[in-house]
């Protein structure tokens, strides 16, 4: 053998060696490796976690590497993670150190060490979870919302108690000029009512604290609004009534102060939860019937009282025309209020479900006892104090003070709707529900997703046969993703209910389209994985 | 040497192509790749991990048709049961017909645990009037702690890859019918 020959050989024995332990080394490798898959993480996937975590953590089967990590806010911004460490079979990532109240959504994308790319989602939410995405953005603003009530009551009082007393100035009291100081007051804390309004519903709207009132950004944010022309017009009603007061007695002053009276009627309906419901043809005019009524009987209560302190005669006559017409104001302000309830409140339920449904009931209390001194005036005082007895006047006006303190506090009342959805609305969102058909050759499944827009929502699929028969699957996944936006499948494992599959809740931080699928373990051996897509809205 | 080094790439590459396709199927998956039709076929059911990082303590197979006379292997430290049922048609025992055996083997009352590694076996007879070229299936459910199960039950659609899968099910090619 030559060495050249010699040496061949070698090598060939080496290959050969080498060709082996190759195709020993991937078989083994092969039948001891697998894909890897997440076992845990932490905040695990769907919790509430009181603090932001500092470090996320996702440990899977076997050391990987990501290829892509990508954290969806509570707003639904998205941000890519680039700060993490590797630690054995763990990826730990360390999030901005701003993360705010609200769910967020980890989508992760690893390739393990056989170089098959894996991925999916994580949701976690910090203090509380995502119940409204838009609506915990922001904390809410105390002073703020106090400087919008304070607003809103004195708007009331400007608009109701001046406006209304200049109405009743001049068409039950005859011009007179004893209530003159009262009624003014009242328009001024009204016009100051009118600008704070327009002020704090800029700061609300922005979303800025109460430092920045004066920015004029924040008044024209809070002009443009629908609570803009309210304000236009509230501020022409108080200078109307104003005018009304400066024009004396006679016609002339009368028909200004039923303009103003019809002007703040009218800056009300333009705005405010009840002026925005449906049906819109009765919803404006009854709002604009119900506080054109409250204005004439809120106003008349300054200006009897003034009489009677004044003089006793020209106080029976006052309250004389007063009594007269003050049954069809209560007449108009209960149907309309009835109406307007009714709309707003829908079912009995909402009364003592919702924050809406309690004011109203704390407001209706009011209103009972201040119809139990309406009436006591009206059948027992009012022909006593129209005769001129003392003590009938005695307790006439101080039962007019009583109702003048309940129409306050009942204001008062009112003015935090602003602050509460009527459970008109809160029902207009839990029936806005999605509803996806899906279909394999195995199964069929009706999905509903309520409410359909981002949040949290909840699924729920009843699942039958093909041919519609009875199906009682083992169990039941819901995956959804969202490969537009890059969003791995977030999965969740299905409750079984009386006749549904439920997941009661899952955060989805953006809207588009998204891909749905069930992952339907009919027996132990037999899947089927049925796939769809839902819309979801912002 | 230049050879040499050529050869060496190529095996390289292959290598890398090889040990790249089968990770890419290492669920649980069958040792024995393919098996001709009319023959007896040793399954090696290979369990690479857990559930979720916990430790398998039972082993369900169900038995696909056509695989007859299956006679599953004992474990040390497993409970061996065999779920018998009657089989979709009759099958040929050296001229007796055979019509209904074993359809599910459980293995149960193990401890595998996540970072350990164990085959599970069985063996039977691969009927002789299946089809060569197709797949026979042999789904497996691995049972851990808390309720925890995988399942490798997923079986391709016509025009799906079993990489497709998420839970593929161990499957073994059947080839022509050899001998005779």
């Amino acid at each position: 053998m030559t060495p050249l020959c010699h040496k061949a050989l070698s090598l060939t024995g080496t290959l050969q060696r080498f060709v082996f332990a190759i195709l020993l080394w991937s078989v083994m490798t092969a039948a001891a490796s697998a894909h890897a898959s997440l076992n845990t993480t932490e905040p695990r996937d769907g919790s509430v976690v009181s603090t932001a975590p500092r470090v996320i953590a996702l440990t899977f089967s076997e050391p990987v590497s990501p290829t892509s990590l990508k954290l969806t806010r509570p707003d639904g911004s998205i941000a890519p993670l680039k700060n993490f460490v590797l630690k054995d079979k763990a990826v730990e990532i360390t999030p901005p150190g701003d993360l705010k109240d609200g769910s967020y959504l980890l989508s992760w994308r690893v390739v393990s060490e056989d170089g098959h790319p894996i991925g999916g989602s994580v949701v976690f939410s910090i203090g509380r979870s995502n119940a409204d995405v838009r609506g915990t953005a922001a904390d809410i603003d105390w002073p703020v919302r106090a400087g919008l009530w304070i607003g809103k009551l004195a708007l009331y009082v400007g608009l109701l108690f001046g406006v209304g007393g200049a109405f009743a100035i001049h068409w039950f009291a005859d011009g007179s000029r004893n209530a003159l100081r009262q009624v003014l007051a009242t328009l001024c804390i009204g016009f100051a009512g009118a600008l704070l309004s327009a002020g704090f519903q800029g700061l609300d709207t922005v979303g800025e604290p109460i430092s920045r009132l004066v920015a004029p950004a924040v008044w024209k944010a809070g002009m443009a609004t629908s609570f803009g022309p309210t304000v236009i017009f509230a501020i022409a009603a108080l200078a109307l009534a104003g005018l009304a007061l400066a024009s004396g007695r006679g016609r002339d002053a009368r028909w200004i102060s039923i303009s103003a009276v019809i002007t703040a009627a009218f800056s009300l309906c333009l705005s405010g939860h009840a002026s925005a419901a449906d049906p819109q043809w009765l919803m404006r005019p009854a709002v604009f019937l119900h506080v054109a009524a409250i204005a004439i009987w809120a106003g008349a209560l300054l200006p009897l009282l003034a009489e009677f302190g004044q003089d006793k005669e020209a106080g029976g006559a006052a309250l004389h025309r007063f009594s007269v017409f003050i049954p069809w104001a209560v007449l108009v302000l209960a149907v309309a209020g009835g109406v307007l309830a009714v709309v707003q409140i829908r079912t009995p339920a909402g009364l003592v479900t919702t924050a809406y449904g309690i004011v109203f009931l704390v407001k209706l209390g009011l209103l009972a006892l201040l119809f139990a001194l309406a009436a006591i005036n009206r059948w027992k005082l009012t022909s006593g104090s129209k005769k001129g007895e003392p003590a009938a006047i005695r307790q006439l006006v101080r039962s007019i003070a009583a109702e003048t303190v309940i129409l306050l506090l009942i204001f008062a009342v009112a003015a935090t709707w602003r602050f509460t959805p009527p459970p008109r609305t809160l029902l207009a969102e839990v029936q806005r529900t999605a509803a996806v058909h899906l279909e394999t050759s195995k199964a069929v499944a009706d999905v509903k997703i309520t409410p359909d827009r981002v949040g949290q929502l909840a699924i729920s699929a009843v699942i039958a046969k093909s041919d519609r028969s009875l199906l009682d699957p083992q169990e039941v996944a819901v995956v959804l993703s969202n490969p537009g936006a890059g969003i791995e499948p977030i999965r969740r494992k299905a409750e079984k209910g009386k006749d549904s599959w439920t997941v009661p809740d899952i955060v989805l931080p953006i809207p588009g389209r998204w891909r749905l699928r069930l992952d339907v373990i009919i027996s132990d051996f037999e899947i089927t994985r049925m796939e769809g897509e839902i819309e979801i809205a912002p | 040497m230049l050879k040499a080094i050529t050869l060496k790439t190529i095996i390289t590459t292959t290598a890398i192509l090889v040990f790249g396709s089968t990770a890419a199927l290492a669920h649980v998956t069958l040792e024995g790749k393919d098996a001709p039709v009319g023959s007896t076929y040793k399954a090696v059911l290979r369990v690479p991990h857990g559930c979720e990082g916990k430790p398998t303590n039972t082993v369900r197979v169900q038995i696909p048709e056509g695989f007859y006379g299956v006679k599953p292997q004992p474990k040390a430290g497993w409970t061996l049961d065999k779920v018998k049922g009657a089989y979709a048609k009759a099958y040929d025992n050296h001229g007796s017909p055979v019509t209904e055996g074993v359809k599910e083997v459980v293995w149960s009352g193990g401890n595998l645990g996540d970072d350990e590694y164990d085959e599970f076996v069985l063996r039977g007879t691969i009927a002789a009037d299946l089809k060569a070229g197709d797949m026979l299936y042999f789904p497996v459910i691995q049972e851990c702690p808390e309720g925890l199960k995988e399942r490798w039950i997923e079986v391709p659609a016509a025009g799906q890859k079993a990489s497709d899968l998420e839970l593929p099910a161990p499957g073994v090619k059947l080839l022509q019918k050899t001998g005779n």
